[in-house]
This record gives structure tokens, sequence and C-alpha cells, in this order.
């Protein structure tokens, strides 16, 4: 922490220790998670920056999607998701959650993460070398700064129409909604 | 009248940042025996601000009572223990009744843990209790010794007498009460080698898998409080204790840094092989402890 930090911690407390604290939930999904244990370990120190993996998503306030979704993963993502207390971060990482990458036409992945969930970050490659976690990290960084890093308030706001592309992806959900539907809106 | 009420007031703060800041010195000691840099020193004071600031769940009134309740209990504990010449409620108190109040916040803790309904949950608190099991044994032989050898159970006499003569730890019988004391240390803290009933990576952190927001925070606090209550006895029974408060918390980094050493280089045990480990070489040290006493105060 810089002596110049001072001031932005008196101001914005809870918009600066979501900077420093990103518990990222341990989930693998696909290859990419094979990136993520030379960065919290002795190589590429994660730990630096305040980003650790925790164990449960309640104490979880970022969330790495590594790698392509297949459909059964994605209800567990969903889930996973839902669990997570607010505000929190979503960075999608790797080809395949962007747009399906080289699995653009199989029958059994999800080609668009983002009309599911709401995603706050990407990072393109496949795979990404482990620094693009940090930069990555950085730039998240930055749109919290800036509250552009607003994935759970738009998933709060369009709640209906993630809702019909999950069921439209999933079938019948199985699990009640998370905020309530209206039917007007 | 008035200091012992400002005593009150202000040892449950000293402790709670001197448990802080443990906190933060042990992730940044591990990080770099991985020969990594680590995070800053207040990385647990951010990660609690944070935590305060998140939305949070509750499941059930049990679980908001029961984590404040374990908070309580750990305040009354460190208001018991003298640390330096700060002792505000340790001469109507002694060891008894720390043996008592101890017990409260791992108790209330699983309590508060139960309302969550996790599996995991219901594995972390019995494996909590189970290695309770173990390390009270000999824990009590120990605090026996203790008691016996220095024909009190006030602690602050255990202090005084100490201050007059030598350390328990290098002073005949007790030494061997002490050793065992500092191998049960790892169980009581619930690091490394005993870390059975919050490993992450087997059973999701156990106890704290439902916790998360101002719920973590406050179980944040409350493992900050057994720290230093823990560290803190030991100093208090075998190093002598201290005549101000910094030599004693000087004391406490010694004691906290080698069973850092001692969770680092070490792997997790199963819980039956700790309960074999802790009723074996830690037991029969303090009952030998135990028997010496006897002999040589006889």
């Amino acid at each position: 922490m810089d002596r110049n930090q001072i001031m932005k911690w008196l101001k914005a407390p809870a918009k600066m220790s979501n900077k420093y604290s990103l518990h990222a939930i341990y989930f693998c999904t696909g290859c990419g998670i094979i990136e993520v244990p030379p960065v919290i370990t002795a190589r590429w120190d994660a730990e630096r920056f305040g980003v650790i993996p925790v164990a449960t998503p309640r104490q979880a306030n970022l969330f790495l999607i590594t790698g392509y979704v297949s459909v059964k993963t994605l209800r567990a993502i969903i889930r996973t998701y839902e669990q997570m207390y607010e505000p929190k971060y979503t960075v999608g990482f790797g080809s395949c959650p962007i747009n399906g990458g080289m699995y653009w036409d199989s029958y059994n992945t999800i080609k668009h993460l983002d009309k599911y969930i709401p995603i706050d970050g990407w990072i393109a490659g496949c795979m990404p070398r482990p620094e693009a976690i940090f930069i990555a990290v950085v730039h998240l960084w930055t749109l919290i700064d800036k509250e552009k890093a607003n994935g759970y308030i738009r998933y709060r706001e369009n709640y209906k129409s993630y809702r019909r592309n999950q069921e439209l992806a999933l079938g019948k959900l199985e699990w009640p909604p998370l905020y309530p539907i209206n039917s007007s809106s | 009248m008035v200091i012992k009420v400002i005593q009150i007031i202000i040892s449950p703060v000293l402790a709670l940042i001197v448990g802080v800041l443990f906190l933060g010195l042990a992730r940044k000691i591990m990080a770099r025996f991985h020969w990594r840099y680590g995070p800053p020193l207040i990385q647990p004071v951010i990660d609690m601000i944070r935590l305060f600031y998140q939305k949070s769940v509750s499941h059930g009134s049990m679980f908001d009572l029961g984590i404040i309740l374990s908070l309580a209990g750990s305040i009354v504990v460190v208001l018991f223990l003298p640390f330096g010449k700060i002792c505000p409620l340790s001469s109507s108190g002694g060891l008894l009744v720390i043996l008592y109040i101890m017990l409260i916040a791992p108790l209330s803790l699983a309590l508060s843990g139960g309302q969550g309904a996790n599996p995991n949950i219901s594995i972390g608190i019995s494996r909590k209790l189970i290695l309770s099991l173990g390390y009270e044994v000999p824990l009590l032989l120990v605090l026996l010794s203790v008691m016996t050898h220095y024909k009190t159970i006030s602690i602050v006499a255990v202090v005084n007498a100490q201050q007059s003569t030598d350390w328990a730890l290098i002073s005949f019988p007790l030494f061997l009460s002490g050793i065992s004391y500092f191998l049960i240390l790892p169980a009581i803290l619930g690091i490394r080698p005993f870390d059975v009933s919050s490993a992450p990576q087997e059973i999701s952190s156990g106890l704290m898998v439902e916790y998360g927001g101002k719920y973590l925070a406050l179980a944040t606090i409350e493992h900050a409080f057994v720290l230093f209550i823990n560290v803190a006895l030991f100093v208090n029974l075998f190093l002598g204790g201290a005549a101000n408060p910094i030599t004693f918390f000087v004391k406490m980094l010694v004691v906290f840094v080698l069973g850092l050493f001692v969770n680092a280089v070490f792997p997790r045990f199963r819980i039956e092989q700790a309960i074999k480990y802790l009723w074996k070489w830690p037991t029969l040290l303090a009952f030998l402890g135990l028997i010496m006493t006897l002999i040589v105060r006889r």
C-alpha cells in the first residue's frame, strides 16, 4: 500500500478493499486451470496483490472461468455464481468461454458464456500465459475504480433474460429464481 | 478502580491488534518459506474491511448468536490472562477459570456452524471435537503439574514465582511439561500438522464453509483471539510472563514463529494419526512431568 493511497482509502474504503482483497474460488472448468497453480505459487506470486484461492463460494468474490464450459458445467457455474455474496466479479479466461474457441461446433459446449452469467472481463488466448491473469487483475482494478465492473448489478437488473437463456440451455431449472421475476417488465 | 476499568477496556483491544498482526505475519512468513514475496502485513485487515462491506445471508438465529457468543467467550478469557503488568481480572480467577471459559469459544462456534446445514460443517465439527479430545488430556496434565509445582492456581502467582527464580521451561521437572505444551500447541491453534478441521482441499474449509461477509470477518477476529490466548498462556506459564507488555509480545512472537516453522514443513495428519500422536508423545511427556513434579515436591 502506497502512502498516497491513504486519501483514497479514507474516501472509499469499500471500493479499495474490494480491489486489494480478491478471493478467487477454486472452480476448474476445462484446461485453463493448469495456468492457475503457477500463478498462486512461487514463480508468479498472486498473493502480493491479495489474490488467493478460497474453497467455498461464500468467501469468494472473484470467479475465474478457466476454459470451455460444457452444458453440465454451466449448471454448476450458475449455482456457484448465485451463491457468492455481492459485490462479485467474473473473469472469463481463454477463448472458449468468449465464443466457443476450438469447440465452436461442439454439440455439448456453451458458445457465449455472457448470455448465461454476466462477465466483467475477458482474457483472450489459447492458452493465455499466467501473466495475463495479472493483467486481468490490474484491469479489473481500474474497472472497479470507474465502477464499470458492475456484472452483479447487470445480473440483478436483467435477471429475467438471463434466466430465460439459462432455461433454454439447460431445460427446466430445479432451483428457484435468485431475484423475483415480475411478469410485467 | 479507574485504572482497572481502563485495563478491562484496553486489554481486549491490545489482544485483537496483536492477534490480527500475527495472522498477517503468518501469511508473510509462510510466503517467505515458499520463496514468494507475500502479501502486505495488513492483508487480514484489508480482507476484513472487504468482508464487512459485503452483503451476507444469515442461516438462522443461532448462526448469528453463536459467533457473537464465541467472541464474548474469547474476550472474557483475555481479561483473565495477565500480560505484562496488565492483569484486569486475573486476581479473582485462576487457571481453573481459564480452563472452563476456554471451552465456550469452540463449542459456540460449533453451535453456530451447525445451523448452516452443510455436510462439510458436520465433518468439520466432529473432527474439531475429536481433535480437542486429543489435546485436552496432555493439556490438563501440563496445567496440573504447573499448579502442583507452584502450589497455587493463580496465574499471577505463577508468573511472580517465575520472575523471582527461573523460567519454568528451564527449571528441572517442569521442562518436560513445557515441551509437551509446545508439542500440542499446533493442535490447539489448528495449524498445519493438525488443520484437519479446517482443511480447504478436503472438506472445503470445514466449519467455515457457510461463513461469508461479516460472519467470516467475525470468525477471523475470533481466530485472532484464539491465537493470542493460547500463545499468551504458554508465555505466562513457561516463559515467566514479562514485566511490561512489549517484552511479553516479543516472547509471544518467538513462540509463534517457532510454531510457524512447524506449520511450514509438515503435511497434514489424518484425524486418527493426529489422535495417535497426541495421546502418545505429548501425553507421555506430560505424565512423566507430573510424576517428577510430585516426587520433587515431596
